[in-house]
């Protein structure tokens, strides 16, 4: 019953998206043209020839900084918030009627797509890196506070009596009962997250915030494909290097 | 130091757990609650420290009634009450001092508290009860890698720190094995008579409690059935105490109390 249903809606997914072998083999020389337009990268650092942007590499440094930036800020911030957001949403803190609209809350944000968040920033705010740090911001709040709502929820509840029978008052109680418990996982999801964040920082060129998806889509309108492959590479490198550096720091968190 | 009367405390609309007519405990007494599983000891302890409500009757402690008294009068209470518990219940992670200093909490500076700032009064506190229970050499290891004995003296420094008038303990040693638990016990009977508290306790094995008690409860179905000095309590009153249920009546056994 359940393979039958599976085949049917995949079937309609075929249908519906015209997705078929015959129309890929159509696209193939499409596809090796573009790709041919693609080679080699431009690795060039000439400025005196014209075209409408300087050389790719000269300015990826910048704009590997800047994407960098807005996913560390961005993931600063929604950190930042979901701690706070993260303990209101603990079932084990509050009453019911404050952790549940916070839950909820939570759920919304998470729902909308971080390019959809940033297209609203952009349009409200203008161009530029500000839209990109806050729309990470936003769906960074939405995941972490949710994670971090379930570390503080499944600390050892006989710990927080123990400090609450010392005298000790709710901050004091979040800081030593709860905190101890829940940090090394807390740094762990965060990490990873930034992770998330860097790769979708990358995309959110597409809709005008700076770094380096915005270098690719210039490229790719003025047809300067060699760049695009160029701009391509370097997300690539610096996305593996900081899934390097990430996986290493969360496996010591461990 | 702590009066009870006419209590009646039941969890829900349950019958109640624990229904005591009258008891008395006088400042600097020693003294051990015994007897079967389910007969309300730790719920009597737990009323002592304000974590649980009678459904009425007075509960008065250090003064203040908790059955009725209000959120800040419970609190200054709270604060001059020490619970050691059975499974010692320190902050994984952190450190012997750190677990002691947490005893502080109640008297140091609330906010300065949070950055792990505590004052040099804290500190000495602190100090004094890691060597009273004779944990020095460990201070700066995580209380999670030590035994169990061990992190029940960090319990017990924890306690200390909290400079206690009222020390209770529930079951203190029934999670160790019986050199550790003459051990601890030993240290809680020395803390209590060097800072002049009061020590209730409750404990699973009656040979501990003519051991290190000086006064014996015996509680059974929520209500007392045996009160008095740890010398007079025969074998007798124990059979009467724990009655044909022999699942909960362990033998006497004179080596631990050695």
């Amino acid at each position: 019953m359940l393979a039958a249903l599976t085949l049917a809606a995949l079937a309609w997914s075929v249908v519906g998206t015209e997705t078929s072998f015959a129309s890929l083999h159509r696209a193939l020389p499409n596809m090796s043209a573009f790709l041919h337009r693609m080679w080699p990268p431009d690795l060039s650092w000439d400025t005196s020839e014209a075209r409408p942007f300087s050389p790719p590499l000269r300015l990826a440094a910048a704009a590997v900084a800047i994407t960098l930036q807005i996913s560390l800020l961005g993931t600063a911030l929604g950190a930042v918030g979901a701690v706070l957001l993260g303990l209101l949403a603990s079932e084990n803190l509050t009453p019911h009627w404050l952790h549940h609209p916070i839950k909820v809350f939570l759920a919304l944000v998470r729902s909308l797509p971080i390019i959809l968040l940033a297209l609203l920033f952009v349009a409200a705010i203008g161009l530029g890196p500000m839209p990109g740090v806050l729309a990470v911001a936003v769906h960074s709040l939405g995941m972490l506070g949710k994670l971090y709502a379930e570390e503080f929820e499944t600390a050892d509840p006989g710990v927080w009596e123990a400090l609450d029978g010392a005298g000790a008052n709710w901050f004091q109680k979040v800081r030593f009962a709860l905190w101890p418990q829940a940090a090394r996982q807390i740094f762990s999801h965060t990490l990873f997250r930034f992770e998330m964040n860097l790769r979708e920082s990358a995309v959110l060129g597409l809709v005008g915030v700076a770094g380096l998806g915005l270098w690719i889509e210039n490229y790719r309108r003025a047809f300067d494909y060699r760049s695009v492959a160029t701009m391509v590479l370097v997300t690539m490198l610096l996305v593996l290097a900081v899934d390097q550096v990430v996986f290493h720091a969360r496996r010591r968190l461990k | 130091m702590i009066q009870l009367e006419h209590i009646e405390v039941a969890y829900g609309r349950e019958r109640p757990v624990l229904a005591l007519e009258s008891l008395r405990i006088a400042p600097g007494e020693r003294v051990a609650i015994i007897g079967p599983s389910g007969a309300g000891k730790s719920t009597l302890l737990r009323c002592l420290k304000g974590f649980v409500r009678p459904r009425r009757g007075k509960v008065e402690v250090l003064g203040v009634n908790l059955a009725c008294s209000g959120q800040s009068a419970r609190r200054a209470v709270n604060q001059r009450v020490a619970l050691i518990y059975q499974q010692f219940r320190l902050v994984p992670r952190l450190s012997v001092l750190e677990n002691t200093l947490c005893g502080r909490l109640g008297h140091t500076h609330r906010w300065r508290s949070l950055f792990g700032w505590f004052t040099p009064e804290d500190t000495r506190a602190a100090w004094a009860a890691i060597i009273e229970v004779g944990l020095t050499k460990k201070v700066h290891q995580r209380a999670d890698t030590l035994s169990g004995g061990e992190q029940q003296r960090v319990a017990v420094a924890r306690a200390v720190a909290q400079e206690p008038e009222l020390i209770l303990a529930d079951e203190p040693v029934s999670s160790l094995d019986p050199a550790w638990a003459a051990d601890v016990l030993e240290l809680l009977t020395t803390v209590q008579s060097h800072h002049h508290a009061t020590l209730v306790m409750t404990l699973h094995q009656p040979e501990l409690a003519r051991g290190f008690a000086q006064r014996v409860i015996g509680l059974r179905a929520g209500h007392i059935v045996w009160d008095g000095p740890a010398g007079d309590l025969t074998d007798d009153n124990l059979q009467a105490l724990y009655g044909s249920d022999q699942s909960n009546y362990v033998p006497f056994r004179h080596d631990a109390t050695a």
